[in-house]
């Protein structure tokens, strides 16, 4: 009997950007073996086919099911086809794994779960840098007891409109993204979001967000938010001002830990044990210590060629490969896709109706306080109302 | 005559545009929503603005270039993507020329100007010493080339099979490296940037450049010469440099160039090496360097532009002394200057 483990076809649909990573990761995976790429546009599937060596590229999505018959299917899509696609595809009878975001709200992030119930089919978030090398370092160190029980977690993404996706978003205002409930935010926030979430266990955290527009931009590119567990709280800063960087801290009773994905480094926030001036000299020798310690953790990944940017997805695709032949529970619950989707619709709403207040608050004259009555559109003033009895509710 | 013109704002389509207006030709300018019109009226000056029309429309919106192509003969498809991945070249270059082929199948326009690449030709099997003219073959597996490349090669596929499709009698131009103020004049034909290091890969290679006036006025003439429909033409400059003698032009120039050579006899052990690496460690690093590139870049070939100068009576009139000269100092060309009428 062979014990050869048996291969799931895979295919994927959408093969912009982020589809080449997919391809990527999935081409490693000894258990998967990709049968056909489908985009509906024929010459952005044909060169998906053509470099990752995919045997059928389609632009007609129930042909290619018809005709390759795959195991599972990864949407990388634009977010506000995820639903749809998604749910055809469950119904269809194929797994499905989905890039971040699940889905543009709440109710449709619902809906989709019920087709997975309905179908028994298993559904997979694209939720990769929890199973980032780095991430994985920090989440064993917080287990250890190194900073004691998490109390804040604190994430930044730095996501400069310069890059080739940024310069898309904005140079069309008729851009998928511009027009997606959270614009930009939607399709960018989940990783920082869920590298609080995964410490801050409550369905509904109390959260307070405030975006708005930098420098020349004509649509919200910058956020603030606060969020605020029974026991533990967040804090999440996206700016397109900032150098790219996704940065997370953890922090506990007994120091916090800093982690920084594209460096591949954990750095361990304490206090200095010594008293005065003594301690001044005692933590740049500490961080001294720390760098030397980050260098050879990485030159020893180096060598064993172990620094891959999407090393994270890769084992998150073999974790639900995995759960897909055990028949087990896939890597990512589907309590935590319905937790981070409500979670962002808050902060979107939060955002839309505080920018509404002050707009509103801007044309009465008024200040923009949350109970101005003068505004003259009652429904918005009802809609920040709801916000903000939703919240205390949890509070 | 009224024309189209994709790309108007860039690089080389500001300066067809004024080449056009030049001629007496009313150009519509079919431009990006969120493009800024400023620096395409600087270069056409006042006063041959008013033959300017301007439309702002994505090219992915048919409709929009059809209404835009009313009254046009020619279309001059310059707009391309330049930069980041395959996807997004595709979605910038290859999906668009199909949209903006069919407007202009539908609105029965008499020719398609596009602009392709020299880079689009199969090198990597050619000898060192080869002529590379148009008949040469196009590069039968791009997919391995660079991004921007395949995109090209791609972009050109799809443009004949519209044209053959719907009829569209149609002109393919492939400029070489094109040049000018702003673009500097070391590019990846010379070697690789490295950071403020540059790596001279070989040397005796010459480089296929075009001055950007130079070139705008050969694909001017390829929307307006007689009988060159279905016709394919290479646009480079007279008299070009040797990678080589272009960086001691450089250095002569007063540039502060920091280089190291690679010898042309160990780059492809170089890019093998590279590659094996890319493949063993399973894309720790990124597979830039692979033999099949640098045969295809870096080959010591020989090019001609005959073809252009003979059917499209064109005459690269910048010299490559005054194109490096103007594009070191970044000095705009005063679009007069010593171009002569062709």
């Amino acid at each position: 009997m062979s014990s050869r483990t048996p291969n799931l076809r895979i295919a994927l649909i959408g093969c912009g950007q982020i589809a080449d990573a997919h391809l990527q990761e999935i081409r490693k995976i000894d258990c998967a073996e990709l049968v056909a790429v489908c985009d509906v546009h024929q010459d952005l599937a044909d060169q998906a086919a053509a470099r990752f060596g995919v045997p059928r590229a389609d632009s007609d999505l129930s042909a290619m099911l018809a005709e390759a018959k795959p195991d599972v299917v990864h949407v990388t899509t634009p977010a506000h086809t995820h639903c749809e696609l998604a749910t055809r595809l469950l119904v269809s009878g194929v797994h499905v794994y989905v890039e971040k975001p699940l889905t543009v709200d709440f109710s449709e992030a619902e809906s989709l779960l019920e087709t997975v119930t309905r179908t028994g089919k298993s559904l997979c978030l694209g939720h990769d840098q929890l199973f980032d090398p780095i991430w994985l370092r920090c989440r064993e160190l917080v287990d250890a007891g190194v900073i004691g029980e998490v109390s804040h977690v604190e994430s930044v993404l730095g996501y400069p409109l310069s890059g080739q996706f940024g310069r898309q978003v904005t140079g069309n205002p008729d851009h998928w993204v511009r027009r997606l409930p959270g614009g930009l935010f939607q399709n960018t926030i989940s990783h920082p979001l869920y590298r609080i979430t995964e410490y801050m266990q409550d369905t509904q955290p109390r959260v307070d967000a405030h975006w708005y527009a930098a420098g020349t931009a004509t649509f919200p590119t910058e956020m603030v938010a606060h969020l605020r567990g029974k026991t533990v709280t967040g804090s999440l800063f996206f700016s397109t001002r900032i150098q790219p960087q996704r940065i997370s801290r953890v922090y506990g009773p007994k120091g916090g830990l800093e982690v920084d994905f594209d460096a591949q480094t954990i750095r361990v926030i304490r206090q200095s044990r010594l008293p005065g001036a003594f301690g001044k000299i005692e933590m740049p020798w500490r961080h001294w210590r720390e760098g030397a310690s980050n260098l050879r953790h990485n030159l020893w990944r180096f060598l064993k060629s172990d620094i891959h940017y999407f090393a994270g997805m890769r084992t998150l695709f073999e974790l639900y490969y995995r759960s897909i032949l055990d028949g087990s529970s896939p890597p990512i619950a589907y309590d935590e896709m319905l937790r981070v989707t409500r979670v962002m619709d808050t902060m979107f709403r939060h955002c839309r109706v505080r920018t509404g207040a002050k707009r509103l608050a801007a044309l009465s004259g008024a200040s923009p306080r949350l109970s101005d009555r003068k505004a003259n559109s009652q429904s918005e003033v009802d809609d920040l109302d709801e916000v903000i009895s939703e919240t205390e509710q949890v509070s | 005559m009224s024309v189209l013109v994709t790309g108007a704002t860039g690089f080389l389509g500001r300066r067809l545009v004024r080449l056009l207006r030049e001629d007496g030709v009313d150009v519509c300018c079919l431009v990006r929503p969120s493009s800024d019109v400023e620096p395409l009226r600087r270069t056409v000056g006042n006063d041959l603005w008013n033959g300017v029309d301007v439309r702002a429309a994505e090219l992915s919106n048919e409709e929009a270039c059809r209404e835009a192509m009313t009254g046009c003969s020619v279309v001059y498809h310059v707009a391309a993507g330049l930069g980041g991945s395959t996807s997004t070249l595709f979605l910038s270059s290859v999906v668009p020329t199909r949209t903006v082929m069919r407007a202009a199948a539908d609105a029965n326009l008499q020719r398609f100007v596009l602009v392709s690449s020299l880079g689009v030709y199969g090198t990597s099997t050619m000898r060192a010493g080869d002529l590379l003219d148009e008949q040469s073959p196009i590069d039968p597996y791009p997919h391995l080339r660079d991004p921007y490349t395949y995109s090209k090669v791609m972009q050109e596929r799809a443009a004949r099979e519209v044209s053959k499709e719907t009829g569209l009698p149609l002109v393919i131009v492939r400029p070489g490296v094109i040049i000018g103020p702003g673009r500097g004049v070391l590019s990846a034909r010379v070697g690789l940037q490295l950071g403020p290091l540059m790596v001279r890969m070989g040397g005796t290679q010459t480089l296929p450049y075009t001055y950007v006036d130079n070139c705008a006025s050969a694909i001017r003439q390829a929307g307006l010469a007689d009988g060159v429909e279905g016709e394919v033409f290479n646009l480079i400059d007279d008299d070009l440099p040797t990678a080589k003698g272009l960086l001691r032009m450089c250095k002569c120039a007063g540039e502060k160039v920091t280089s190291v050579w690679v010898p042309r006899q160990l780059i492809q052990p170089m890019a093998g090496t590279y590659d094996w690496y890319h493949r063993w460690s399973r894309g720790q690093l990124p597979g830039v360097l692979t033999p099949y590139r640098t045969a295809s870049i870096w080959k010591p070939l020989r090019y001609t532009n005959q073809k252009a100068k003979d059917r499209l009576r064109w005459q690269p009139d910048v010299s490559f002394d005054e194109a490096f000269r103007r594009s070191l100092n970044g000095v705009e060309a005063d679009h007069l200057g010593n171009r002569g009428r062709i």
